[in-house]
């Protein structure tokens, strides 16, 4: 187990800049998701970590060993891929312990440990089968094997589960969660899926366009996104904005929507009144307003999902969801006040996207 | 009759023709080489014959030193088809899986140097091997036949190549391997098929060749098979025809039946499983 140090690196294919200078620092035993759009750049990053890409400037520290020229062979990382990549030509077995083999380790530890990694994934009927007898679910669980048998000083996942069904997604994502719980190994994760990057991760680190847009856990991440883009990428349905301009007056700050709706919001330290902003609210921290307060909506649809209601609607001429755990008995074309909680506003500048 | 049934008879009436003209010099080269010698020329020809005489088989083996002729043949093909895969396997694994400058060029150039038929090339490669001191020499027509099947031989696998996931490999060396681990033991054991397909190809051009090897060997003892049936026939008063085709029979059809068995191994062990 080790820490991994990422300070400032960069990568460029010929003109083309991937990664625009990340620094990272990912402790010992910590559990930490990369998560952004395709194109990020996250992936890339994983495989400068692994040493599946070169890194063009800047360091890679494993532990305290800068391990930039170090090929990935002795990097002592082990990594599960996207689309598993077994050995096609071996059975579960032999993919699982081929690392082990290529160390020279004795035959009895060999057997030990992959027999000990298929007990933990329930693989032990499967070792004599031949990947292409297995599902996507067991396939998968086969590439962990291959890296749990070696206790490695790193983890590496690349969308591990982008691959598998919506269902087996969930209770792997679980499995690999409380696997981390277990053996605490350093584990870098990579996907798309900001559900996955929510429930796995000790930390989350957002990418767009080749830089990190926000680190922190999964809640200061949906507490206090640092800018529009984060704010957008964390949750589901993703947050509402609407574009206003700042006021304040002796009741407090609030916000002009466009067609003159006021909308209160906490009284921020900075900003200023009279400043184009952008008021974002989460679906699910709307709230319907009792009596005339509160802003009148048009329902447009209604999607019950069981666990709650979707409301969609228009709020001062932008598309707007709003999600009750209440079951309300709306129809469309009827007309119901929202109220949002000021302390669960975000507020952005318009401009630079940041937080204020 | 079901569909099925009578789809496939259909089929099979479409395919007759090509059938019969790819199986009628065979059936003639068979009938030929088991008739009795009086019967050879009988008019109108027919397909039965007075005696089914194996002895034709043996009488040439010994008459016509078929045997030398044999060994020359399997080491000139054998020995062509490993140097051509030798010098292949690195090339196209170079092309499907580094980026160099000249890449392009390099591929039309292995193209274009098929355009060119080798009896044209027969009279330049002649006096190489003279220089070479080659002529003669069956390792002359090794050299020959692994250069002219090399550019196919690249192609082909380079093309196959292209289609083993590089994550294999990738995850090999994250596993530990070398790059020389993984490609022993991960990457050539999953492009066997291809290797097999290359192998054959090379091997049927090579056992087949004649102008070269008729123009490179110059003694009796280092013919080749279809030179060595040729000098059966060529420039002789009296042409032993049952024997030149219980030769023909011998030189084509174990190794039409050694291929056709080993061609399972085109449609099997594809990287299947390997990746969703």
């Amino acid at each position: 187990m080790s820490s991994v140090t990422i300070r400032d690196v960069k990568k460029r294919y010929g003109a083309m800049q991937v990664l625009h200078g990340v620094d990272l620092e990912i402790r010992d035993r910590e559990f930490v998701v990369l998560v952004g759009p395709s194109g990020c750049g996250k992936s890339t990053l994983l495989r400068m970590i692994a040493g599946l890409e070169s890194v063009s400037s800047g360091d890679i520290i494993i532990g305290d060993k800068v391990v930039n020229d170090v090929p990935a062979k002795s990097r002592d990382i082990a990594m599960v891929f996207q689309n598993y990549a077994l050995y096609p030509h071996m059975s579960v077995y032999e993919n699982m312990s081929f690392s082990l083999r290529l160390r020279r380790q004795a035959k009895e530890v060999i057997d030990r440990k992959v027999r000990e990694a298929a007990e933990i994934l329930n693989l032990g009927k499967f070792l004599d089968r031949s990947p292409r007898q297995l599902s996507g679910g067991q396939r998968q669980r086969v590439a962990m094997g291959r890296a749990l048998v070696r206790d490695p000083q790193v983890f590496l996942f690349d969308e591990p589960l982008s691959n598998l069904d919506a269902k087996l997604r969930v209770v792997m994502r679980t499995e690999i969660k409380a696997l981390h719980q277990r053996l605490q190994t350093t584990s870098v994760y990579v996907t798309h899926d900001q559900i996955e990057a929510m429930t796995m991760a000790d930390r989350i680190v957002v990418m767009n366009g080749g830089k990190i847009e926000q680190i922190g856990s999964p809640l200061e991440l949906y507490d206090t996104p640092a800018n529009l883009f984060v704010a957008g990428f964390i949750g589901s349905p993703s947050m509402n904005f609407i574009e206003g301009v700042l006021g304040r007056d002796a009741g407090g700050a609030f916000v002009e929507l466009p067609g003159g709706v006021r909308l209160a919001v906490p009284t921020m330290a900075s900003g200023v009144a009279g400043q184009k902003v952008v008021f974002g609210a989460r679906p699910e921290h709307c709230a319907l307003a009792k009596g005339d307060a509160g802003v009148a909506v048009q329902v447009e649809v209604v999607e019950p999902t069981g666990a709650n209601i979707q409301v969609y609607t228009k709020l001062a001429g932008t598309p707007f969801c709003a999600i009750f755990a209440e079951r309300h008995e709306f129809k469309p074309g009827q007309t119901i006040r929202l109220d949002f909680p000021a302390d669960k506003i975000h507020l952005f500048d318009v401009e630079t996207g940041a937080r204020l | 009759m079901n569909t099925k049934l009578r789809k496939s008879i259909f089929y099979w009436v479409l395919l007759l023709p090509l059938a019969v003209v790819n199986i009628f010099p065979f059936a003639v080269m068979f009938v030929t080489a088991v008739r009795p010698r009086d019967e050879l020329f009988v008019y109108p020809p027919t397909w039965g014959f007075s005696e089914f005489r194996w002895e034709n088989f043996s009488e040439m083996w010994v008459k016509t030193n078929f045997g030398g002729a044999l060994m020359n043949s399997l080491y000139v093909s054998i020995t062509a088809t490993a140097l051509a895969l030798l010098l292949a396997i690195p090339s196209a694994y170079a092309m499907s899986r580094y980026r160099f400058a000249g890449k392009g060029a390099y591929r039309i150039f292995l193209l274009m140097t098929q355009m060119m038929s080798p009896i044209v090339l027969v009279l330049g490669l002649f006096r190489l091997m003279m220089t070479l001191g080659l002529v003669n020499d069956l390792n002359s027509l090794v050299i020959t036949y692994a250069a002219f099947n090399l550019a196919f031989t690249i192609w082909m696998l380079q093309s196959y190549f292209n289609s083993i996931p590089r994550d294999l490999e990738e995850a090999a060396w994250m596993d530990g391997a070398s790059h020389l681990t993984s490609l022993v033991r991960i990457f050539l054991p999953l492009a066997v098929p291809a290797m097999v397909v290359t192998a054959i190809f090379t091997f049927i051009n090579s056992w087949n060749e004649f102008v070269l090897a008729l123009t490179m060997m110059r003694s009796s003892n280092d013919f080749t098979l279809p030179v060595q049936i040729y000098a059966q026939v060529a420039g002789r008063y009296q042409v032993e025809w049952h024997h030149v085709m219980a030769g023909t029979v011998l030189a084509t059809v174990p190794v039409a039946i050694v291929f056709s068995w080993l061609q399972r191994y085109l449609i099997r062990g594809m990287a299947l499983g390997a990746v969703k």
